[in-house]
């Protein structure tokens, strides 16, 4: 039985008022206190659906928003539907014969009074019963986990005994399979270059019997919680028969800042372990995996994904400005004011002003929105647009907030901030660059060529920016991405699966068969090549030749076969073109997302110094055979017919 | 409307957020408003001189948007106010869609002027 006394939420939720500069006391400061308190019986609620009380607390700020500094009134009044929320806590009291309002009470009459901002929240979230809720508040206790049975965990033959999972990864796939008495962990999935873990897991029932393989993912609480949104809000319906789903809500862990997600893999009957491309790549290789993915892969996704597009005319930032490093970093200033030879970044942005910036300027940041918040770094990340899609040009990062005594919540639009630049993008980039130990000038207009050194290519890292502003013609489409070996699961029959949905949303349908060049690229065909400047300079030469339809140098070279699946992969992109053989869509996307992985430090210097390379490749391509965002007749030389036979392993690779 | 000019209309708008969570607005064509041969229409903005007043969100304009009733419907215009007038978004809740011209809205439906939500209520 609850003993929260009355008062003391009353103070937490005072707290909140003020904390959002309110000045009032509604509905959505007493959720948001019940939700604060520690075992209380709303935050345990929230949790049995998959929720935490952060996010949802995070969500009713998103929704209120701030209040203005200038209050308009003395004291913090109570609002009409706070006063009817308290007249229903009162009679619910009163029907128990209990002098004081609790906890459960206040819970109750929120539920019960129906319209108030945090219900309007829950049901947006997915908890629209209300009566359901109201029923669940007044008969909840607090389950003890300490009667939960033991989860025993073991490890499979194939799991890498050097990749140990931590304390708290450990605790979290515990509770995902409350239930059981044992789980087998098989093989850590190599995931992208995020931090969450993917691991196969085999269920095993206390009889011995095992339930079929799941693929569970830990990560961060707020990136898990986004991804179960928007699987259903955005996947749920777009996904053939058999697939991987997520089946279940997901689990989080008091104590932990990290919660778990459950793909179901939904097989016609034969349940084989489900194996992810990279580790089927082994067996295979690069010319057979580029024939599934060709003719397994893209047909049963493109159906509902890809080959759904539409037109879609779009300036290159709006879609790649985000892989980028952030524009801006910058150092939280004291001053109010800007001077009056400051810059102020605002839409649309002007990024030439951004480029003579120099360390210690001030600027001024109006109406960006918090994307992400980083306590232990005390920093928090900015971005034009709305929404916290990961997927927002223009990230500007500051640094030296006290996050103690401001509150900010993902979502909430900054309508002035002031900051000295601490870090520019392009000093992120040339730093990049130089830890690649470049044997060429880095901070020129152009580098070395690839079959001749005198025939210089465009410098990506100076050449990008013009890049930005060019019209692409596109398509739209729902995209995966994030769409790389590690995502990409063999189930029964050869079938192709799919999981990590967290980057789902509709975008640039060529988006991700670059994101999957890239990743092959540095995967399968650099570590084919070796690690030197030269050994890179010898895969571009080859890939310049695949951008040409030429054939090989060398059919049977290493480099030459570890490129035919990126030979398949060029033929689904020329099926999806906007314009048939126009491939400058293609190389702007390539472009973008090879400069991305430049910046990975989990990558090997090797794969890093061909992303340098592709980026400049890709980018001469669109200045020498066409001119990115010109209304192009087909027939006219800007585009090319190209011949990927050459290179597939369908003419006898 | 041409037979309503002669009736009476009432319009109950319910604040739905910030500081007046909760009280209901009443507006009614014998003494609020004003009205052509074919529409009623109401003001909303902070001065007093609207007809539906929000004084305590300093994020809405002086004039700031208004109600017509036309054809037996409610529409709702913004009046070029600063921070916008708004209707809930049912592909993303966070991201509210910004009213431009004029829109039809319907009974229940959720609109926001500034930082305020408001909603007219349905006739009992």
């Amino acid at each position: 039985m609850s003993r929260i006394a009355l008062k003391d939420i009353l103070i937490g939720a005072r707290q909140e008022a003020y904390r959002m500069r309110h000045f009032y006391l509604g509905a959505e400061h007493l959720f948001i206190a019940l939700l604060e308190m520690q075992g209380s019986i709303a935050s345990n609620m929230i949790k049995e659906y998959g929720l935490t009380p952060e996010y949802v607390i995070n969500a009713i700020r998103r929704k209120t928003g701030k209040g203005s500094k200038h209050r308009l009134w003395a004291g913090v009044p109570n609002t009409p539907r706070m006063e009817v929320i308290l007249d229903i806590a009162g009679d619910l009291a009163l029907d128990h014969h209990r002098e004081e309002i609790d906890e459960r009470d206040l819970l109750m009459a929120i539920f019960m009074e129906a319209d108030s901002v945090p219900v309007r929240v829950l049901c947006a979230l997915g908890l629209d019963n209300i009566e359901h809720l109201t029923q669940l508040a007044a008969e909840y206790t607090i389950a003890d986990d300490s009667h939960r049975p033991y989860v025993d965990v073991i490890f499979g033959p194939d799991f890498d005994p050097a990749a140990v999972l931590s304390v708290e990864q450990m605790l979290v796939l515990r509770r995902m399979f409350y239930g059981y008495q044992q789980i087998r962990v098989e093989r850590r999935l190599i995931g992208g270059y995020s931090d969450a873990l993917l691991l196969i897991v085999t269920p095993l029932h206390a009889d011995g019997r095992e339930d079929a393989a799941v693929v569970a993912k830990i990560n961060h609480v707020d990136a898990t919680l986004d991804e179960a949104r928007r699987y259903e809000v955005r996947v749920r319906n777009s996904l053939p028969p058999l697939t991987a789903r997520l089946e279940e809500k997901p689990v989080t862990q008091e104590g932990t800042n990290l919660a778990g997600l459950k793909y179901t893999l939904v097989t016609s009957g034969n349940n084989r372990q489900p194996m992810d491309l990279r580790a089927i790549l082994h067996d295979w290789g690069p010319a057979r995996l580029g024939i599934w993915l060709k003719s397994e892969l893209y047909p049963t996704f493109g159906q509902l994904w890809w080959q759904q597009s539409r037109p879609y005319r779009f300036q290159a930032w709006r879609e790649y400005d985000w892989l980028l490093p952030p524009i801006l970093t910058l150092e939280l200033a004291k001053e109010k004011q800007l001077p009056p030879q400051g810059f102020t970044v605002r839409m649309p942005l002007k990024r030439s002003r951004l480029r003579q910036l120099e360390y210690g300027d001030l600027v001024a940041v109006e109406n960006f929105i918090v994307q992400k918040i980083y306590p232990e770094r005390k920093a928090i990340q900015l971005a034009a647009g709305h929404g916290t899609e990961s997927a927002h040009a223009y990230k500007i990062e500051i640094r030296g907030i006290d996050l103690e005594a401001n509150t900010y919540y993902r979502g909430e639009i900054i309508e002035h901030i002031i900051g000295s630049v601490w870090k520019t993008r392009n000093e992120q980039l040339m730093h990049a660059v130089r830890s690649l130990e470049p044997d060429f000038d880095p901070t020129g207009e152009r580098i070395p060529g690839i079959d001749d050194r005198d025939d210089r290519l465009p410098n990506p890292i100076v050449a990008f920016d013009g890049l930005l502003d060019s019209y692409v013609d596109g398509t739209l489409s729902t995209i995966h991405g994030d769409l790389h070996l590690g995502n990409i699961m063999l189930g029964p029959n050869n079938s192709s699966f799919l999981i990590d949905f967290a980057h789902t949303r509709d975008g640039h349908t060529l988006f991700d068969w670059a994101v999957l060049e890239i990743n092959l690229l540095c995967d399968v065909v650099m570590p084919a090549a070796g690690s030197t400047w030269d050994d890179a300079r010898a895969v571009a030469q080859q890939l310049m030749a695949l951008n040409g339809g030429l054939p090989p140098h060398d059919p049977d070279s290493p480099i030459t076969q570890a490129l035919a699946a990126i030979a398949n992969i060029r033929e689904i992109v020329q099926e999806r073109l906007a314009v048939e053989n126009k491939w400058s869509e293609y190389y702007i996307a390539v472009a973008f997302c090879a400069l991305r992985a430049m910046m990975w430090d989990t990558l090997p210097h090797s794969s890093r110094r061909l992303m340098l390379l592709v980026a400049a490749l890709s980018i001469n391509e669109l200045r020498t055979r066409f001119r990115p965002g010109s209304d192009s007749n087909p027939h006219s030389p800007e585009v090319t017919d190209i011949n990927m036979s050459f290179w597939s392993g369908e003419l006898g690779g | 409307m041409q037979s309503q000019t002669n009736q009476q209309i009432m319009l109950n708008v319910m604040v739905m957020s910030g500081v007046d969570d909760g009280t209901l607005l009443a507006c009614h064509s014998d003494r609020d408003g004003s009205q052509t041969v074919d529409k009623w229409t109401i003001t909303i903005g902070r001065r007093d001189e609207n007809d539906i007043c929000l004084r305590n969100d300093t994020y809405v304009s002086r004039q700031h948007a208004k109600i017509h009733y036309k054809n037996a419907s409610w529409w709702l215009e913004d009046c070029e106010s600063t921070n916008g007038t708004f209707i809930e978004n049912v592909e993303d809740f966070f991201d509210d869609l910004p009213v431009k011209g004029i829109i039809q809205i319907e009974e229940a439906q959720l609109f926001r002027v500034g930082r305020t939500w408001l909603r007219i209520q349905p006739a009992e």
